[in-house]
Formats: structure tokens, sequence, C-alpha cells
């Protein structure tokens, strides 16, 4: 099989519209890209997509491996005179980045065809500005789309709910830095295919679930990931997701450092067993790892998974990423190719294997 | 459906205290049914089998929740006085100054404490006087333990416009029952109508419902707010327009293949309707798709306005329109 | 997303204004604009092309006067900066400090592209701030100060930093040139102030010799660099020509969005020139400003009065330049101004053009 080009397929896959509650969105555009790795494609009823590698044998061990496919967004709430839209976040969206950005408007005709609009979200001009106001972040729902479109022409495509993405545009920065939108999660998600695929069949000790979850960053609760891992029921888990990653102005005790490699989750939601063994095999292939220490929960979908059914052994490993949940989230691909070979690990190692036996 | 409605309406029934409401929509759906069963946690599950052969159809599983927010005596004063906690969302600016009614019928007034600021409206500054001057005369008639709300009642306005509590969610229950009695000539997949405990204390009781029921579709029916009264956050829901299908609330997002069909069904069929994103509150949306390996989830909401005060107001039309939805969704697979 | 055939057909109509929005040149260091409109104008036009040391470009064409008459003087002026950065600061984990070049917003700043031109080339980097999930309850309601601001450009650290740029880089915004909207109207990018202006200078003087028109009176051309500091290359420009009459080609900020009030919109995209009786820097000539509202009428070319008193631009300096100037200032009507995101009509780029050419021709000065 020929090599993956990691991070084409990180600007492929973060590209995609994908935003929580429209994971269905691009779900042929997905399949297309990734599904010919897998011997098996499924859709479930919340938005997850399931790709299944086999190894060959019967009855083998299903492995998990989730990693999330929704990414934040945004949603109208109104149509307004002039072609303007308010809206509303979709997850945890940073609202100080969307003034002056450049948004897509995922409109649909009245036969249900695709019509994307361009939008830009406007800025307040300086003589409606009082005194102090530009120390004041203005809220989401002040803040208007404008799309060039009349209000009878925009709502023939666009209603209340109509979701809204940012527009995709990547940046390669300085030593294999990376800046756009949607690698939370889908840079970890191409990490997982590009470990998956590369690894032939008879060398996993299971059958390998990839299981690209939804509704992580909004909506009920992770119910992508319990209801994924409750209709895959595995032996172990491997959940992968980004990590906040150090910048001048956050602590070094809450944050892990790009280019320090995956970051491995040491948290009372993780099995510590499997959390040894990976870290051991990591150091011994050479493959760079950075512990984050999350008391309590990990924020990431193993906070779900390892509750579901009987109890599923999981690992939380971590991609470290600057300027979370805007539409210049930065990662370094020294720690994607980190992340890749961590989760080829995972799914080959006959000591995780012999461990859940 | 006014009638049917006021007799929903008209019944106690806190959260984790359903049961009266339950045996009256018992007694309202039993003959449109086939099988009709209480689950652990007190609520009630009713089956109407579809004619297409096993494997063949569909779980559709419709849900409304019976409890409403109310209150829960904790102490009794030496003065008689009772003193409460907040069973659901309490609005206790909207709750002051109001005559309550417990399960037994003991009447009583809640009331603020003399003096407190508007700001400072809590649980713990109420209490409600019920006539009684002693602990002791107070406790032959009530107990720590007992629940009461406000005043269960219902008045009609105009032609379309109906007032009274708890509208949030027998309007609901409802709007289920007529369904049930619009498909009672049969259909295809099976339908499960749940009605549900504990919605108000946190979506509770449709979580067991949707893990043993284990729909591929499912739909609450509840009320939402709406953007049409002075000084209201701009929404675009209104008293009137119709069937709200929802997209999301703080709780969920709504499956988007069903919100789609809804839109498509609702156009075709010429149902009034709008959509509804909420952006606070939640409904048992979310642990319908939740439970086990979850399943397509949307709502059909009530545009309500003054939603958890003593004056909850809907437009009877919008109900209709969602009976009309709901039963068109279903008859219409 | 954006229609590939219609988009491209639009852009060659406005292929100019893209290639001049496109290029480098925040306040201080418009070089790359003033080379830009030399190649522009190389060919198109007779006009006699100088480049001067403060940065300014002007275009000369002699007029044609009758009875040996002493020729007016016509100037026409649009500025070549744009607002932009400059590095004062690069810390030791190799993140750029910066101030701001000109009145931006600091809420249009945090998540956008940026290019800076280093010693060796252009470096791609994004503004950031604290995660979200960092912040506190107070910091979510607060806009990021600039000073907290950063630019990552991928730096290892400082030394890393120091190999593509350094304290006092410039930088601007990165920002693609897009044509969007119902029917293609609206233009979106960077730096539309006031390379629109530039364009329809261009415009106007290539026109003139295509059509072979030789104007009664001498018209001077100016580039001028540093408006948005309000240290105006236009003040050179006008005590350099001491012109009779003087046309401002700017950009101005509007607000036509919902629930505005009608006299605070300012103006309306899409309806026209924008053409001032007064901003906080300039009393308009009333005469000038009347008769090209005539010209306008009479050609049936959309243009707009400016309903609101703001903002300021080079008529400032050029009015009260050596012995004065009869000024008008022309605006192309533009939404989020001093963005990566501003937005201006294509119907208005047109609009303007032709009554520039139309008042050349129609005005008697």
């Amino acid at each position: 099989m020929s090599e993956i080009d990691l991070k084409q397929l990180i600007f492929d896959l973060a590209g995609l519209m994908s935003v929580s509650g429209s994971t269905a969105h691009d779900s042929k555009k997905l399949i297309d890209l990734i599904g010919g790795y897998f011997d098996e494609v499924h859709t479930g009823a919340v938005g997850n997509h399931l790709f299944i590698r086999r190894c060959g044998k019967e009855n083998a061990p299903k492995i998990l491996v989730d990693t999330h496919y929704d990414e934040i967004g945004m949603c109208v709430t109104q149509v307004k005179d002039d072609g303007f839209l308010t809206v509303t976040n979709i997850g945890g969206l940073d609202t100080r980045i969307l003034q002056a950005s450049e948004v897509t408007v995922y409109g649909r005709d009245a036969d249900g065809n695709e019509h994307n609009i361009y939008g830009v979200v406007g800025s307040t001009p300086p003589h409606l500005q009082k005194p102090g106001d530009a120390n004041k972040l203005k809220p989401i729902d002040e803040l208007l789309i404008d799309t060039g479109y009349t209000k009878a022409e925009l709502e023939k495509y666009v209603r209340v709910g109509t979701p809204v993405g940012f527009r995709p545009k990547y940046l390669e920065l300085k030593n294999g830095l990376i800046a756009g939108k949607g690698f939370d999660d889908k840079s970890c998600g191409a990490c997982a295919v590009a470990a998956i695929a590369s690894t032939p069949h008879e060398e996993l000790w299971g059958d390998v679930y990839l299981l690209f979850s939804s509704f992580e960053e909004d909506g009920a609760f992770m119910v992508g990931a319990s209801a994924g891992a409750f209709a895959v029921d595995p032996v172990c888990a491997l959940v992968a997701d980004v990590n906040l990653a150090h910048t001048p102005d956050t602590k070094k005790n809450e944050t892990v450092e790009v280019n320090g490699g995956v970051s491995v989750t040491w948290s009372p939601l993780t099995d510590k067993r499997l959390n040894r063994i990976l870290m051991d095999e990591a150091k011994e292939k050479g493959i760079k790892t950075q512990l984050s220490v999350c008391p309590g929960g990990t924020g990431t979908n193993a906070t779900v998974v390892g509750l579901v059914g009987r109890g599923i052994p999981t690992v939380d490993v971590g991609l470290p990423l600057k300027s979370m949940h805007t539409c210049t989230e930065v990662i370094s691909m020294e720690d994607a190719a980190a992340l890749r070979d961590i989760i080829a690990l995972f799914i080959t190692s006959r000591k995780i294997a012999e461990d859940l036996k | 459906m006014y009638s049917l409605i006021k007799k929903m309406v008209c019944c106690a029934g806190t959260s984790g205290s359903e049961k009266k409401i339950a045996e009256v929509i018992r007694g309202e759906i039993a003959p449109y049914v086939d099988e009709i069963t209480y689950d652990a946690l007190g609520s009630l599950v009713a089956l109407k089998k579809g004619t297409a052969a096993e494997g063949e159809k569909k779980k559709i599983l419709l849900c409304a929740h019976m409890d409403e927010i109310g209150f829960m005596v904790t102490f009794i004063e030496d003065n008689g006085m009772l003193r409460l906690a907040p069973l659901g969302g309490i609005n206790f600016t909207a709750a002051a100054f109001s005559e309550v009614v417990f399960e037994n019928g003991t009447r009583g007034v809640i009331v603020p404490e003399a003096g407190t600021k508007p700001e400072d409206l809590k649980a713990d500054k109420f209490y409600v006087d019920i006539g009684a001057s002693t602990a002791g005369e107070a406790s032959r008639r009530v107990s720590v333990g007992d629940r009461f709300a406000l005043v269960q009642y219902t008045t009609r306005l105009s032609k379309n416009r109906i007032v009274g509590r708890p509208i949030d969610d027998r309007a609901g229950c409802a709007v289920l029952i007529e369904i049930a009695k619009r498909i009672f000539g049969g259909c295809r997949d099976d339908v499960y109508f749940a009605f549900t405990v504990q919605e108000e204390v946190g979506c509770r009781g449709a979580r067991p419902v949707g893990f043993a029921v284990a729909p591929d579709v499912a739909i609450a029916f509840d009320v939402t707010g709406v953007g049409d009264v002075p000084g209201a956050k701009p929404m675009a829901v209104s008293l009137g327009d119709g069937a709200a299908i929802k997209v999301r609330d703080a709780s969920v997002i709504c499956d988007a293949g069903l919100v789609d069909q809804l839109h498509k069904i609702a156009a075709d069929k010429k149902i009034t309707h709008q959509t509804e994103v909420l952006i606070s509150g939640g409904t048992d949306t979310s642990s319908l798709q939740m439970a086990g390996a979850g399943c397509a989830a949307g709502a059909i909401s009530i545009p309500s306005r003054y939603i958890h005060s003593g004056v909850e107001m809907i437009d009877l039309r919008d109900a209709e329109a969602c009976a009309a939805l709901g039963t068109a969704y279903i008859l219409g697979e | 997303m954006e229609n590939k055939k219609v988009t491209e057909e639009k852009l060659s109509g406005i292929k100019l204004l893209r290639d001049l929005c496109l290029t480098f040149g925040p306040t201080g260091c418009e070089e790359a604009v003033a080379d830009e409109i030399c190649r522009q104008l190389e060919g198109t036009t007779d006009a006699e092309i100088t480049r001067v040391r403060c940065g300014n470009v002007y275009a000369v064409l002699h007029g044609e006067t009758k009875n040996g008459e002493t020729a007016k003087k016509v100037m026409l002026s649009a500025h070549t900066d744009e607002v932009g950065f400059i590095i004062n600061e690069i810390d030791s984990d190799g993140y750029l400090k910066f101030s701001c070049e000109g009145g931006i917003d600091p809420r249009v700043l945090c998540g956008r592209h940026v290019t800076f031109r280093g010693k060796d080339g252009d470096v791609a980097g994004v503004i950031a701030s604290k995660a979200i999930h960092h912040q506190t309850a107070d910091e979510r309601k607060t806009a990021t100060k600039v000073k907290d601001m950063y630019v990552d450009i991928g730096a290892k650290n400082k030394e890393d930093a120091e190999k593509y740029v350094a304290v006092g880089v410039w930088g601007t915004f990165d920002s693609d040139f897009v044509v969007f909207g119902e029917n293609d109207r609206y233009m979106k990018g960077k730096a539309i102030d006031d390379r629109l202006g530039c364009a329809v200078i261009i415009e106007t003087l290539r026109r003139l010799k295509a059509e072979g028109k030789r104007l009664p009176f001498d018209l001077y051309c100016a580039f001028t660099v540093r408006e948005e500091i309000g240290r105006s290359g236009a003040q050179i420009a006008a005590q350099t020509f001491e012109p009779d009459y003087a046309i401002v080609l700017e950009s101005t900020a509007i607000a036509d969005l919902p629930d505005v009030p009608a006299n605070s919109r300012v103006a309306k995209v899409g309806d026209g020139g924008v053409i001032s009786l007064a901003d906080r820097s300039t009393v308009y000539d009333r005469e000038f400003v009347d008769g090209t509202m005539k010209i306008a009428a009479q050609k049936n070319i959309p243009a707009q009065i400016k309903r609101y008193v703001s903002g300021g631009n080079d008529a400032g300096h050029i009015h009260k330049a050596a012995r004065g100037t009869k000024t008008l200032a022309v605006s192309a009507p533009t939404r989020y101004l001093h963005s990566a995101s501003c937005v201006a009509a294509a119907a208005d780029f047109d609009s303007i053009r032709e009554l520039i050419y139309a008042v050349l021709n129609g005005y008697s000065f």
C-alpha cells in the first residue's frame, strides 16, 4: 500500500463540513475519501461513521479507536433584511475570532440540493461605537453575517437552523506547523486513518473499529461516542483528541507542548495498565510522548466511553493544538506523525492484547 | 383539543409524583392502543402495533412528559409556616404571592419573607402559609415531603388562545393522545406513546424509556419559548405560527435528516410550521437520543409564552398543527 | 463555494482591483503598491510617470488650452497604503508581538491570517490569543487587547524566528479577494481602502488614452503614501502641484446594516459613489459638490450624498495645502473598513469610474 500523505489527508478531512448535528452533510465525500482503506463502512443513528478493518481471524476481539468527526460552527437564528443573518454558536466557539472572518452558509434549495453561500462576519464602523466599546467583545447573537443576497432570494436557501461553518483555508507555518479550521478533531481522525490503513491486516491483534463520532462539541452529552461504543461493544478503546497546547498566555502545568509528542492522558477515567504498556512500548520504538495530567475528567470522549456497558478499558491520547475552537487552530506535523505511530502501535501491540485476555 | 388539554391540565403531578396524571392519561389513550405498561420509574408507555411484518417495520417513539414543576415541603416552622425546596426550574419571581395546592387538596399561598429584595428571591427566602398558626396544626394537614404546586387551571382567553398551568407539558400529552386517536385506523410501523416522568428535574424519565424501547426514531412533543413578546430576546418562533420543528436547544442537536423530513411533510400537507432554535432550555429529546446505541431524535414543539409561570399561554391552532404533523409523519411513512 | 465560472468572468472586469488589493502595502511599506501601479500604467497612458522620495507616484497629463490661457490644474488623488502591523518584539518562544499601523478595531484581529515581509521573503502567520478553554468568564466578554495578542509563525524560539523576521518588519492581512453575493454583486478583500481609489485613477487614465481625449486642463494624478496614520503624502502632492481643484478618491465606512437608524447608515452599498458635504477634517466646496451631483443626475450615474459627518481623509491636508484647493471627495461605500474583510459593491466601482470621467469632461473648472 502506498504511503498516505498525512498532511494532505488532514487538510482534506478538516476541510469537510461536519458541524455538530451535520455530520451526515459530507458523508459521501468522507466515505469516498477514506472508505477504501477499510473492509466495512457503517453510518449510525446519531450521525456516527464507523470504519472497520478486519484482522482476518474468526471471533477476533474488537478494538475501538474513537476520534470525533464533528466540529464547532454556528447555525442561523434569523434571516434579516438585505441578506444579513444572525447566528448562534454550535460548540464552544471562540467568539473573538468571528469579526471579519469568512464563512460558508450551508443552504439548500427547495429540492434539497446543496447551495453554499459565501458570507463575511461584519464589524462595527467607528461612528457607531461608544467610547470603550472596543474593549467589549460583541456577543455572538449581535454579530451579522453579510451574504450579499436579498432577503427574498436568501430565504429560498436558508432557514432558521441552517448550519454555518468557517471557510476552509489552510496555512503552512515554519517548522512543519499548520494552521486552519477543523483540526479539532479531524486531524486525529486523519492520524488514525493513516495508522490503520498502513497496518497490514495480519499484524492487527483484533478487528479495528474506527469510530468517527458525532456530538462531541455540542448536543446531547458526547452521545456519538457513547452510542457508538455501545453498538460496537469492544474489549478496549483508544480515544484520540486534540489537547490544549502551551502559548505565552497559558500555564505550563495546564497545557502540553507543541512538538512535544503525543500527550498521554493520566486520569482516573483512563486505564492505568494500558497507559503504562503504551508509554513503555512507545519509548522502545522512539515515539515521543508527554504526560497530560487530568484529575477529574479528560474533557474528551474518554469521559463516556469507559462507562459504556460493562465498562471499557480506555486510553486517551492527544495531539497538542494551539488556538482551539478557532478557524486558525495550529498543530505540528511532527506530533501528528507521532500520533499516527502510537495508534499503529496500539492496534498491533501483542502486550496489550495479552493484557486484555 | 381544548377539552382534552383541559383534562390534562387540571390534575397535579410534580416530578416524581406522576401517578394521578398517569391514570388520567391511561384512561384517555387506552381505547386507541394495543398495550399499556408502566416502567420502573413510573413512565407510561402505550404501544400501537404496526401492520407491517416483523423485521420490516420501524419503531417510532413519541414522547411527552407528564410531570410539572412544583415544590416539596422541607420543614415546618413553629408558627405553622412551611419551608420548601423547588422541583424543577422554578421562576421565583413568577411564583411569589401565588396560591398553591397540595396533592391532598390543602391550599396555601407561597410568599417571600418580608423585605426580600427582588434579586434575592430564592428558595430559602420563601415559605408557604396554609392558614395554620402552629406547627402541630400544620402537621395535621401536611407532612415534610408533601408535594405542592401553583394551582392547576386553564382559561380560554380568546377563540384560539388559552392560558393556565401546567400547559408545560400537558399540552404535549394531549397532542400525543390526539395522534393516537388519529392513527387508530392502522399504521405501518410500531408506534410507542411514552408519557415520561421527571423531565423537569433533568430529563430523567425518558432515558430508561429510550433504552427499553430502543426506537429507530424518537420525537418529543414539548413546549418551547417564543420571541414575540415585548422585551423577548430575538427568536424566530411566534405564537400562532404553527408547529415548531426543533433544530437545536441547549441539550440537543436534532437529527438533521428527521428535521428535513418533518419540514417536507409539513410543507406537502400544508401544516403551518416554523423552525426552532432554542438558546437555553432542554427537553427529553437529548435523553432519547442518548439511550443505548442512540436513535434519530427530534422534537415538535408547541410555542408557549411565559413558560414555568402560573400563566403559560399557547395557541390551540399550534397544538393542532403539532398533532397534524405527528400524525402525518406516522401515516406518511 | 463561489460559483467558479461566473466568478472568473466577473473578475476579468475587476482584475486590476484584485491585483492592487492583493499587493502588500501597510503604511510605511508601500513600495510594492507603487511598483504595481507603475506596472499597470506602463504603456496604457500618455501621462508622465514619476516616483518621488517620499513614496508617492505621480502621473501628469498636460491639457490643451485655448488662446494661450494658463491651464487650470486638477488633481486626482488616492492613497496607496493600507492598515497593517509592525513587529515590536519577538518573545523567547518565538511569537511576534506587534503594533497596528492605522486604526484597527482590535476585535477584528484574532484568528486572522497575516503576512510579514521578512528579510528573505514573506512569512505566513496567524494572530492568536489564549484558547477559549483557558479564558475566565470575564475574559470571554472582553475584547483581547492588541498588546496581549501574538502572531504564531511556527518558530521554535526567538533565535529561530529571527531567521525569518525582525523587530520593525511590516505585515498586513493575508486575505483572498472574493467576489460573492447574489449575481456576484459584492467584492471582499483587504485594502479595498484605498486600492479602489487607485484603480479608479488608473482606469481613468487608460480611458482617456483609449478614447484619444485631451482635457482642457492639466491633470495631476497622485498615488500617495501614509494616509492611514494621518501624516499624509497627499499633503506633499498638493504642495508640489498646487492644484486649483482636487478630487480625493477614497473608501468610507458605512453602516447600512439591519437595525441601524437611517441617518447613522452613512450611505448604502450599491447606490453609487459617496460624496461628502463635510467630515471631521474638511468642509467640502459646496459648488463642486452640487456641480458633481448635477452631472451624475444628468448622466444617470448613481451617486449619493454622505448622510453623516464622520471620518476624515487626505482632503483634510489637500484643501489646506499651499494656497488652498477646492476639494471634492468621492468614496466607495465600504462595509467593515480596516479589516481583513472589507466589502464593497462592483456596481459602485463602475459608478465612481463613470462619475469621475463625466466630471473631468463636464465640469467647468
